[in-house]
């Protein structure tokens, strides 16, 4: 025999392969081996076309080595070779069952196997020929044959998807013939495990399949869901001679334990390995309560589970259930039973908190290692697609049946044909969705392997590029494509819901899509729009005209609808950001920087629907949205940039009034900062009160600064000043809410005349420059705390002070002073001041018996007496049970009783004292966080009240959508907020406990009367506490 | 609109219907109602009625609250001793906030979170209740005190006796309104009966015993009887328990039931059992709610007062039955604290809440108490462990005042509306000069 002419080396490097020496080896081994004499050229032209030519030929000498007769095949030119070679190019898992079972290379022959023009089989012969396998077998031998069988049809299916002139036109088909595969062996399945189940006579049983098998677009390999289900056979006691026995087995409980073993033996038949392999795992977590549920359970059972139990996502998945083996009148049955729950799932309680929660699910659970590489998962992967179209199918498939579709691509076209979506936008969605499972189809198939990535290797991605028709470079090339692909389908993702709410209002391009107004609504309610005939109108106002401002907005607006959407108020948001653009959309920066600055436009959209405070903050001073445009924008400045800016804008005013409100303009801006900071969570709580201090320590100072010199003018003074902050203020634990708890002291200057008449006047244009409207929300400057409260002056001096603590003051006195702490005014005064109270607040030896007694009594007193009247004690933030209050009470006591023995108690802030108190071993750790806990609670609680409504709040909202909001700012996920109020009773009580332990000496027992009375207000003491 | 409210509507349409009545329970187990007539329902159905929602905080309401009460289609039932044309119907409802939010303060919704909890972890929670209570001649003088209608016994058949035809009587509307009973009889106090309902799933059976309760006192008024469900109506003859047989259900299959186990009671029937019996003490205030409950736990004979469990042991306070061999499916334990006066919704969660627990984290049960507890000395029971429950109710109250189990169950809102409510029911009671004292003390003293 001559050799038969070869190609050369470089020809095969241009054919494809990379391996040329090896290939050429391998070629004339081949072309040894086939009958007759066969061009060379001819089959390394059919090698280079395949995907990947070294692998096909390795596969193909392996084949005919195998089984000689199979070389015929090779032999000649024509459709039949290109197939065989196609297969043995795109999966080596294929090529290696083909060497195994070399009389299934023949089958591959027919290009048309399944009749005239038909490249893929009928549900119904292809379940018979599956069944058929396996009849009269059992246990590993009708596991095996399952396996042949099945890989032979694959095999038919892997072949003309691979010679397909346009997979992705082809990829529907395939994906339905692979599931109809599924579908096939499952029954084959259920005849073996029936076959080998005792008792299975007598009952009915079926597998609904869901998911990908059950929309009929299943993967090469990938997990099979499905639900299984069984139902006593139903004997008839007339015609049956065996009734008698049989009831015995028909009953409920043998029937489930029956079609238990069924689908275990059903799971193990397809998932287990055998020397054929497997087929893929059966997954059955979609059942009723998924993996804690029983494997099965009755009809009445999944009825009762749907009705009661079952949650929105899960009749989602049900929208995909479909019949694919065993009974089919028990799955119809099922059917009946669950489909009408679908739709009528989408009008229960929390739909719109579902779909939210939804579309997060979209952006989760992809492990960060393989996120880039995740062609199923992550951003621009296929959920986004297949979610997007469920979304859209559960937010209009109320209303319009002809969106029921299981399979996503037809649910998609139906959007289209419905209007719903953009026709532009579905056809590159459609084309997104096809390209992205030929890629993971091609990926699979290479091993058989269940898998989502993308290839990592050149020599894999080169194998993807080239089955897809790529030359040359194929690697870079099938990456580019897909990156490109996966930015399409994000942006697609986004302007799938928002666009054409922006069509229906905007009257765009002709070709755009028409979403009915009225659709348009029901997708804005869905989106948590409370308003969506306003939310209408404010869209139509933002994209109307043909102005750059609008051209910019029209773009903006679908992705920042999506964010208004995250927040608890989207009305709030959207009508907030109209109103800004109104003001500021002709400005040269305002669109440039929601358009180019990063996160800016979303941290807009989030802080507008999330808080009142932050839009009326921004309404008064819409410039200051640039905060979120700049890089450093939203942390606090610091102290020395603090106190320059405001004497600079003390200074910068002749009028006094207009240097007022230039530094109260200071503090609007430095307050929205931090408000900004707070909603996006770039400051923690702890910063956040401690600069809400700084910012108005600093007010404070460039206020007497303003009134001194408007008193005194130019001429020497007659009195040093000093303000000394108490409370929160004292404490540095300001919050939103927070009035400025202060005493005013004075000093005569030595030698000057009218001391006390100054110092009053200054404190007096001090107290007026910073009440009324302004620019910031007015600062309470509350002096109630001063000797002899309301009844005494308001400004005293140092001495004065000295007289009246050293023959008058109260225990309570003693107990506020522990706050004290001078915020403005003149050092050496405030050095003196401080010398006077040090020793009031923290006595030498601590307190005597008959002291705390009487602090424990006024406590008792004012609990019943304080609180607001209609105010429930159980929720109030400051005053009520396990409250605020009381957690201070009970560290002042400690401070009052010990801070002589532990420097550590003398400060002025109520955490550090607690921390203080743990450390010196007054307070257990565990009763102290329980205080702790309770206290940042309600003081975070009563700050998000504030950025919520714009205003202070004392206890948890009963209306549940103020309750929502605040939960939101606290960071909780969506549809937590009726929780709070729980969470803060549940809090409070356990500090309540702990409260009456440490601040009574013991549990009061519930002996004390109920029905405490809560009287007139009473004396001077219970001005003692400011929260 | 649901089919179930379709149907509902319907059958309004057809039978004539002139008025429904919408039921609800207070904290204290009261039964309470709204009547509507039929046309408002479709509104009551979308919108709910709105209500002053205080009426369930029990005796001791504070605030006046806007609530809504919203009928469950699925517990639509015609009221049989109403007549029956026109006829009257009734639905239980859940209680919500303005906004459709379920209320903190509704009991039923308190047993629906206990319910979902469960379901959470793929439980379904079944009851079977045991009910007693004594029939009274009618009308009660409190100069006499009670008399009982009958002087019979256990199981005693009584001839002629009213007793009798009052039980059929009840079992046939209670039947008509579609509440399945198990077994009835003649308990051990004159005038004693027991009827026994068909286990159901617990929401459904909370809302037949609050049926019961009303069915039967209607039955035995027509019967010139009254029945009451106190808890110990005469000192010298046997309270009137609620024991109630209670197991968890996974999908169809009974998980309390394991055949090779000792009892055929499961790891998880066990670990149950261990989490009712160590929080026990914590969950008497609300099982066993009023001052006179307690006078029935201390009572002796077949009243548990101690905390400990026993095959077939009538002192223990969770009971596991005899069982018959292969019906898996009755598998169940039975407890024996609760009296026919409980709220019956609080009860079932706060058990179904304490076995969760064990469940959850894997509670070790103690020995089985073999012997009849009432006859061990107190110092026989500490060297077994057994602790006692709650010796008054005020002991109770404090008991569960420091429990995070019963708190959370109930929510804080019911937490502190119902412990407001019996330290109330207590301080009442402490104040009072008992016919008890004046016998001992005042012509001795």
């Amino acid at each position: 025999m001559s050799t038969p002419p070869q190609p050369l080396p470089g020809e095969l490097v241009r054919a494809g392969f990379t391996d040329a020496r090896r290939a050429e080896r391998l070629l004339a081994e081949l072309l040894g081996s086939m009958p007759g004499e066969p061009a060379g050229d001819d089959l390394t032209g059919a090698l280079s076309v395949t995907a990947d030519p070294d692998q096909a030929l390795l596969a193909a000498v392996r084949l005919v080595e195998a089984d000689p007769a199979t070389g015929a095949l090779l032999a000649e030119a024509g459709t039949a070779r290109d197939r065989l070679l196609a297969v043995l190019g795109g999966s080596s898992a294929l090529g290696d069952h083909l060497v195994r079972h070399p009389e299934h290379a023949t089958v591959l022959a027919d290009p048309e196997p399944f009749g005239r023009g038909q490249r893929f089989p009928d549900p119904e012969p292809l379940c018979e020929r599956l069944t058929a396998a396996v009849a009269g077998l059992t246990g590993r031998e009708g596991m095996d044959a399952l396996r042949v069988a099945y890989r032979r049809e694959l095999l038919l299916i892997a072949a003309a998807d691979l010679v397909a002139e346009d997979p992705v036109e082809l990829l529907p088909d395939v994906a339905a013939a692979l599931a109809d595969l599924a579908a096939a062996a499952l029954e084959a399945a259920v005849v073996l495990a029936r076959a080998e189940t005792e008792g299975a006579e007598n009952v009915r049983f079926a597998v609904i399949g869901m998911g990908k098998t059950g929309g009929r677009e299943l993967n090469y390999i990938s997990d099979v869901d499905v639900v299984f289900l069984v139902a006593p056979r139903q004997t008839d006691a007339r015609t049956d001679a065996d009734a008698g026995e049989r009831s015995a087995y028909s009953s409920l409980d043998d029937a489930i334990a029956v079609g238990t073993s069924l689908a275990t033996a059903v799971m193990r038949i397809c998932g287990q390995s055998t020397g054929e392999g497997s087929l893929w795992q059966v997954d059955a977590a979609l059942r009723p309560e998924g993996k804690n549920g029983p494997l099965l359970r009755s009809l009445e059972s999944h009825r009762e589970y749907y009705q009661r139990w079952a949650r929105t996502w899960e009749f989602q998945a049900l929208l995909k259930a479909r019949h694919v083996a065993g009974d089919e009148t028990l799955s119809e049955e099922w059917l009946d039973l669950v489909r009408p729950m679908v739709w009528e799932a989408s009008a229960r309680d929390g739909f719109v908190e579902n779909v939210q929660a939804m579309r997060r699910r979209v952006e989760e659970h992809v492990p960060a290692a393989e996120a880039p590489w995740q062609l199923k998962l992550g951003p621009g992967g296929l959920r986004d697609i297949e979610f997007s179209v469920q979304l859209l199918q559960l937010v209009h498939g109320r209303t319009d049946e002809e969106l029921h579709s299981g399979t996503t691509l037809e649910a998609l076209a139906a959007l289209r044909d419905g209007g719903y979506v953009a026709r532009d936008d579905a056809h590159a969605l459609d084309d997104a969705y096809r390209f992205l499972r030929v890629l993971e189809h091609r990926v699979q198939l290479h091993r058989l392997r269940r898998t989502h990535l993308m290839p990592s290797t050149e020599a894999d991605q080169r194998r993807l590029g080239r089955s897809l028709g790529e030359r040359g470079d194929a690697a870079t090339a099938v990456v580019q494509r897909w990156r490109a692909q996966q930015r399409e389908v994000r942006r697609l993702h986004e302007r799938l819901f928002y666009r054409p709410l922006l069509a229906a209002v905007a009257k765009l391009s002709s070709d755009e899509v028409r979403l009915s107004p009225e659709a348009a609504r029901v997708r804005l309610g869905a989106l948590g729009f409370r308003d969506p005939a306003g939310a209408m109108r404010h869209l139509e106002s933002l994209t109307d005209g043909v102005s750059r401002r609008a051209t910019i907005q029209r773009h903006l607006l679908p992705v920042m609808l999506g964010w208004f959407a995250d927040g608890a108020d989207p009305d709030a948001g959207l009508l907030a950001f109209r109103r800004i653009s109104d003001t500021l959309g002709t400005t040269h920066w305002y669109l440039k920087m929601l358009r180019d600055e990063g996160s800016a436009a979303e941290r807009l959209a989030h802080v507008l629907a999330t808080s009142r405070y932050a839009v009326e903050l921004l309404i008064q001073a819409p410039e200051s949205v640039s905060l979120l445009g700049e890089p450093t924008g939203l942390q606090p400045v610091s102290r020395e940039t603090l106190h320059s800016r405001m004497v600079a804008a003390a200074e910068r005013h002749e009028d006094p009034a207009d240097a007022f409100t230039g530094i109260r303009a200071v503090r609007a801006r430095e307050l929205l900062r931090l408000v900004l900071a707070d909603l996006v969570g770039e400051i923690d709580q702890p910063a956040l009160r401690a600069a809400l201090t700084e910012l108005t320590d600093e007010l404070l100072s460039a206020a007497l600064l303003i009134a001194t010199r408007a008193v005194v003018g130019d001429a020497d003074p007659a009195a040093r000043m000093l303000v000394v902050g108490m409370g929160r203020l004292g404490g540095r634990e300001m919050g939103y809410a927070s009035d400025a708890d202060v005493m005013y002291v004075f000093e005569p200057v030595e030698g000057a005349e009218g001391a006390q008449a100054q110092a009053s006047e200054i404190i007096a244009v001090l107290r007026k420059g910073l009440s009324g409207n302004g620019p910031d929300p007015v600062l309470e400057l509350d002096a109630d705390l001063r000797p002899e409260g309301k009844s005494g002056p308001l400004v005293r001096s140092l001495e004065s002070y000295a007289v009246y603590y050293d023959r008058w003051s109260a225990g309570w006195e003693s107990q506020a002073l522990l706050r004290a702490r001078s915020v403005a005014g003149d050092q050496d005064l405030a050095q003196r001041f401080t010398a006077l109270i040090d020793p009031l607040r923290w006595p030498d030896d601590g307190i005597d018996q008959g002291a705390v007694r009487d602090i424990r009594r006024l406590k008792a007193r004012m609990e019943g007496e304080r609180l607001p009247r209609g105010a429930d004690p159980r929720t109030h933030f400051k005053l009520g049970l396990g409250g605020l209050s009381d957690v201070e009470w009970v560290v002042q006591l400690t401070q009052l009783q010990h801070a002589h023995e532990h420097s550590g108690l003398r400060t002025t802030g109520t955490l550090a004292a607690l921390n203080a108190a743990v450390e010196a071993g007054l307070i257990a750790e565990g009763d102290a966080s329980v205080l702790r806990r309770s206290w940042t609670l309600a003081s975070r609680l009563r700050d998000a009240g504030v950025l919520w409504r714009g205003r202070a709040v004392d206890s948890v909202p009963s209306d549940s959508r103020e309750a929502e909001g605040i939960s939101r700012i606290l960071d909780r996920p969506p549809g937590h907020g009726g929780e709070l109020a729980e969470e803060w009773r549940r809090a409070a009580r356990r500090c309540r406990a702990v409260v009456e332990r440490l601040l009574y000496g013991g549990p009061l027992g519930h002996s004390r009367s109920p029905g405490r009375s809560r009287g007139s207000a009473g004396p001077g003491g219970h001005r003692a506490q400011r929260a | 609109m649901d089919r179930q409210q379709e149907y509902v509507l319907r059958t309004i349409e057809e039978r004539d219907i002139r008025f429904v009545r919408l039921w609800f329970t207070d904290v204290l187990g009261a039964l309470k109602s709204v009547a509507v007539a039929p046309a408002e329902l479709e509104q009551a159905f979308a919108e709910g009625i709105g209500f002053d929602g205080s009426a369930i905080e029990g005796f001791t309401r504070v605030y006046e609250a806007d609530m809504i009460v919203q009928p469950d289609a699925s517990t639509f039932t015609v009221i049989p001793w109403r007549g029956d044309n026109p006829g009257t119907a009734r639905m239980f409802c859940d209680i919500r906030m303005p906004d459709g939010s379920p209320a903190g303060s509704d009991s039923r919704n308190v047993l629906r979170r206990a319910l979902d909890s469960a379901a959470e972890d793929g439980f379904t929670f079944y009851t079977h209740p045991e009910i007693e209570f004594y029939l009274f001649k009618e009308p009660y003088d409190a100069s006499v005190g009670p008399i009982p209608i009958d002087q019979a016994g256990y199981f005693d058949h009584v001839a002629r006796g009213d007793g009798h035809d009052f039980r059929r009587a009840a079992i046939t509307m209670l039947e008509k309104m579609g509440i399945s009973v198990e077994y009835s009889h003649h308990e051990g106090g004159p005038g004693q009966n027991e009827i026994d309902l068909r286990y159901a799933d617990a929401l459904s059976m909370a809302d037949n015993i609050m049926t019961f309760r009303t069915v039967v006192r209607e039955v035995a008024l027509q019967h010139g009887a009254l029945a009451s469900f106190m808890p110990k109506p005469l000192a010298d003859h046997p309270g009137s328990a609620m024991h109630t047989h209670v197991s968890l259900f996974e999908g169809d299959k009974n998980a309390f039931y394991e055949p090779t186990a000792s009892y055929e009671l499961s790891q998880t029937g066990r670990r149950f059992t261990a989490g009712v019996l160590r929080h026990a003490r914590e969950i008497t205030a609300v099982t066993n709610q009023w001052v006179n409950s307690y006078k029935r736990i201390w009572g002796g004979g077949e009243a548990p007062a101690h905390v400990c469990w026993g095959h077939n042991n009538r002192s223990a306070l969770v009971r596991v039955p005899m069982y018959s061999i292969g019906k898996g499916h009755s598998r169940r334990i039975e407890i024996r604290s609760m009296d026919s006066a409980c709220n019956p919704y609080l009860s079932f969660a706060l058990i179904l809440a304490a076995g969760l627990k064990g469940v959850r984290e894997g509670y070790e049960l103690p020995p089985e108490a073999e012997d009849d507890v009432w006859a061990l000395t107190d110092g026989e029971r500490r060297a077994m462990g057994i602790d006692e429950l709650p010796q008054s109710l005020s002991e109770a109250i404090q008991v569960m005042e420091s429990s995070e189990l019963v708190a959370e169950t109930l929510g804080e809102t019911v937490f502190d509306f119902f412990l407001r409510n019996k330290r109330q029911e207590w301080y009442d009671y402490r104040a009072q000069v008992t016919p008890f004292e004046l016998d001992r003390y005042l012509v001795r003293l």
